[in-house]
């Protein structure tokens, strides 16, 4: 086998195998045109190389004439494919520098076919033996054509669009665009300059030899097997990294209880991290779909759970949702849970992916923080009432006493024999009346000492109001104080605990009337009224007291009180009240003197629970 | 025991209560007025009766003890049982001193109010015989010639005969026949009567107080 043989079919043989390589990235990604126009590139360049070797084996004309024709296939695509090539890989180059050169090249094929006998020669007029390499290779003896200028004109356009495209690649990219612009466009440049050069040579007839340009291309084989092993160096420590950052992140969201999970909505199976399936209770092997997510979920949390995963495909694809998990072994897990939906162009759900987190300790920190709230507004209440006892036992005695003397009078009526029946039946209906009435007192009593967690409904203010001032009324008597009350009607519902909201307005009112302690009698006026302001209630509790300290956001503060009695938490605890209806409770002083305590709900919306 | 003739008047805001005191007290043969505000019970009243009034503490529109105050301040003089649902010290303590028969508290039982009641009754009798008598007093001590009416002060100041004839510049014999018609138009028999009657109508005493607030000896 001669030297010319195996340098050109190992040339080929490189060529096919970087070329299959790039071929194989072009299928497991088909948006890499770059990769498949160079696999095109380099199988050109290998028929092209080998249509050269036969060229030189060529022992007639005709046969040299034939090949010489057909030479120009394989070239054109080559050129076709490294033009596509430069515009994918370098994202960069003048469409249509690229677009003029794939034309002149379509001109210099539909010639080659036409003009006799090819594009280059006018006539080929005989077959000369050069050595090469040790042996004899033909070489045509010929008359150049004029064509052979425009073929060679293309060659020239095409370095000036690679060059053009490597400069600005190299002025725009970064460090790794830069490399890329120098080594691939270096060498092609080199490539595309060398071959055009030996071309116009060998036509001019100034050398004879072979076109050595499969070989040439050799060089960017190199400059593409360079950037072939940094891709995969690369890619392995992309892939290092990626496993690394994997691990950690196991690591992380095994410390932090947080599970991966990724919805595939049109095949209805989610996948779920290991320390997932354990947070949620379900086997390693099992395939998770949406319902067998459900069947984890608290009985009482599922359909609402439901009901904002299936919102969520509706909605702005944003899943967020904290609900109890019943692990197997019966135990009770809380999970918050956030995720987000992919859409394809259409609207159409196509996955969601998110985080879990058991968060079952906040939810218990929040639960007792709620009950330690509770049992100290609860305190707070039997304190105020503590306040009242003395004017509700004053309102107790009453019925209390016109039972005693109903029933005393009565006695007397038996004994002197002097009852009429009809006497009898008038006392007797008077002590049950007066026993009722002991007892909706007691009942009024019950409700504020009750412990309990608030119950949110829709209430009437006014009502609440007369409430308390049912309850303390005997009080605001005994302490000389007058109530001046302007309650507006048709005041639509708000939504409340009505207990809380009559611990609110028992504290305000108490409050007023001490604040009018030092007044002369007739000096003590309490204001009460409730009016519409926009979407809020108002309720205001005006005083002709001694006013307000300097600073007035330091009475809600807790442990802060101006009275002798008192825990100072009164005020605290009302704003926080309030601040849980989604409402505000403030303090200023009134231009008449004294203070006014106004607090704000809103209105019951139509989606209030029922 | 015998139930004292006199009107009880009731006063309480609450008027199943003014029912019920009424039935009990009617009952035990007493002659009760209801009220339910201050405005129909100073209508009613009127002061020439033997009355007592029993009173709530604690009213919407005016205070018991206010209304004590104001009672005291217009010269009805009725002896006062309050009622109260607070056993509160110095409100009483205040009340007594301010006059009132009794401080009860409610519910207040029939045998603690009939006696009560009675008390007071009694008291305003007697109140109402010490003005009387005063007033009969009263009208003999002008039958009195200021001549006679100079020797009384000086008997009542305990100077003898010769000392008040020396006084007065008249001889001891025209004292004791002076002093003789003062006996016998003052109505009294001893000189002690007279000195008593003396000191009621506020004889020899510069800042005389014709009536004392608070009748002595109302409280037993």
């Amino acid at each position: 086998m001669s030297w010319a043989t195996i340098l050109w079919s190992m040339s080929a043989a490189v060529s096919l195998t970087l070329g299959a390589i790039h071929f194989v990235v072009w299928m497991h990604d088909r948006n890499a045109w770059a990769n498949l126009l160079f696999a095109t590139m380099a199988l050109s360049m290998a028929i092209f190389g080998g249509i050269d070797l036969l060229m030189m084996r060529a022992e007639t004309v005709a046969r040299y004439t034939l090949l010489h024709i057909w030479a120009h296939v394989p070239l054109f695509a080559a050129i076709t494919s490294l033009l596509g090539f430069i515009l994918f890989y370098f994202r960069t180059g003048r469409a249509w520098l690229a677009w003029t050169v794939i034309g002149m090249r379509v001109v210099v094929l539909v010639v080659d076919f036409t003009i006799v006998p090819t594009v280059n020669y006018r006539a080929i007029t005989g077959l000369l033996p050069v050595p090469f390499l040790g042996e004899t290779v033909s070489v045509p003896a010929a008359v150049l054509s004029p064509w052979s200028k425009f073929a060679e004109g293309s060659g020239l356009l095409l370095l000036l669009f690679i060059g053009d495209a490597s400069v600005s690649l190299w002025r725009k990219g970064n460090a790794n665009e830069r490399r890329r612009a120098m080594v691939v466009g270096g060498s092609v440049s080199l490539f595309v300059a060398i071959a055009v050069v030996n071309a116009f040579r060998i036509h001019s007839g100034a050398v004879h030899g072979p076109y050595l340009v499969s070989l040439l291309f050799l060089l960017i084989v190199l400059a593409m097997g360079y950037e072939l092993s940094r891709d995969v160096i690369r890619a392995a420590r992309v892939a290092d990294d990626l496993r690394e950052s994997t691990e950690s992140m196991g690591l992380a969201a095994d410390a932090a209880q947080v599970a991966f999970w990724r919805w595939d909505i049109h095949r209805d199976v989610v996948w779920v991290s290991p320390n997932g399936r354990q947070l949620y209770g379900i086997p390693p092997g099992e395939v998770v779909r949406l319902q067998v997510f459900l069947d984890t979920v608290h009985p009482d949390d599922r359909e609402t759970t439901r009901q904002v995963v299936l919102s969520s495909l509706e909605g702005d694809g944003l899943f967020r949702a904290e609900y109890r998990v019943v692990l197997p072994g019966g135990e009770v897990r809380w999970m918050g849970a956030r995720g987000k939906v992919e859409f394809n162009g259409h609207r159409q759900p196509l996955l969601m992916r998110g985080v879990s987190i058991d968060i079952t300790e906040r939810k218990q920190a929040e639960a007792e923080l709620a009950q330690r709230w509770t049992e100290l507004a609860h305190l707070s209440r039997v304190n105020t009432m503590s306040e009242l006892s003395g004017s509700l036992a004053h309102e107790l005695h009453q019925p209390l006493g016109i039972i005693l003397s109903n029933t005393q009078a009565a006695q007397d009526l038996v004994a002197q024999d002097l009852a009429s029946s009809a006497e009898m039946s008038e006392i007797l209906s008077d002590i049950v009346a007066a026993d009722r009435r002991a007892g909706e007192i007691i009942q009024r009593l019950r409700a504020p000492l009750k412990r309990g967690e608030a119950v949110f409904s829709p209430l009437s203010l006014n009502e609440v109001i007369e409430d308390v001032l049912r309850l303390s009324r005997a009080e605001l008597i005994a302490r000389g104080v007058t109530l001046d009350q302007d309650l507006a009607r048709d005041l639509p519902q708000a939504t409340g605990d009505p207990v809380q909201l009559q611990q609110v307005v028992l504290n305000l009112v108490l409050n007023a009337a001490d604040a009018m302690h030092g007044n002369a009698p007739s000096a003590r006026r309490l204001h009460l009224t409730t009016a519409r302001h926009g979407g809020m209630l108002r309720t205001s509790v005006r005083d002709e007291g001694s006013g307000l300290p300097a600073d007035i956001d330091r009475l809600f503060e807790p442990f802060y009180t101006t009275k002798h009695h008192g825990l100072g938490m009164g005020l605290a605890i009302c704003r926080s009240i309030i601040a849980a209806h989604q409402g505000r409770l403030w303090a200023e002083p009134h231009p008449a003197g004294g203070a006014v305590f106004h607090f704000e709900l809103p209105v019951a919306g139509p989606r209030a629970p029922s | 025991m015998s139930t004292p003739s006199g009107i009880v008047y009731l006063l309480d805001d609450e008027p199943e209560l003014v029912k019920a005191l009424s039935r009990l007290l009617r009952g035990r043969q007493f002659d009760v007025r209801g009220f339910t505000s201050v405005q129909a019970f100073l209508r009613a009243y009127r002061p020439q009766d033997t009355a007592c009034l029993v009173l709530d503490v604690t009213m919407p529109e005016l205070n018991g003890l206010e209304l004590q105050r104001q009672l005291t301040h217009q010269g009805i003089l009725i002896p006062i049982i309050f009622l109260t649902a607070h056993g509160d010290v110095p409100m009483s303590v205040r009340a007594i001193k301010a006059g009132a028969t009794d401080f009860l508290i409610k519910p207040v039982d029939a045998a603690v109010l009939v006696p009560a009641v009675r008390a007071a009754l009694r008291a305003a009798e007697a109140r109402r015989r010490t003005i009387a008598e005063t007033a009969a007093l009263a009208a003999r001590l002008a039958t009195l010639t200021p001549r006679e009416r100079e020797v009384m002060e000086h008997v009542v100041s305990g100077k003898l005969n010769k000392q008040i004839a020396a006084d007065l510049g008249t001889g001891e014999q025209n004292i004791k026949l002076h002093r003789a018609h003062v006996m016998q138009k003052m109505g009294v028999e001893s000189l002690a009567d007279l000195v008593r009657a003396a000191e009621r109508l506020g004889i020899g005493k510069r800042d005389a107080d014709p009536q004392p607030c608070g009748g002595p000896g109302s409280r037993d």
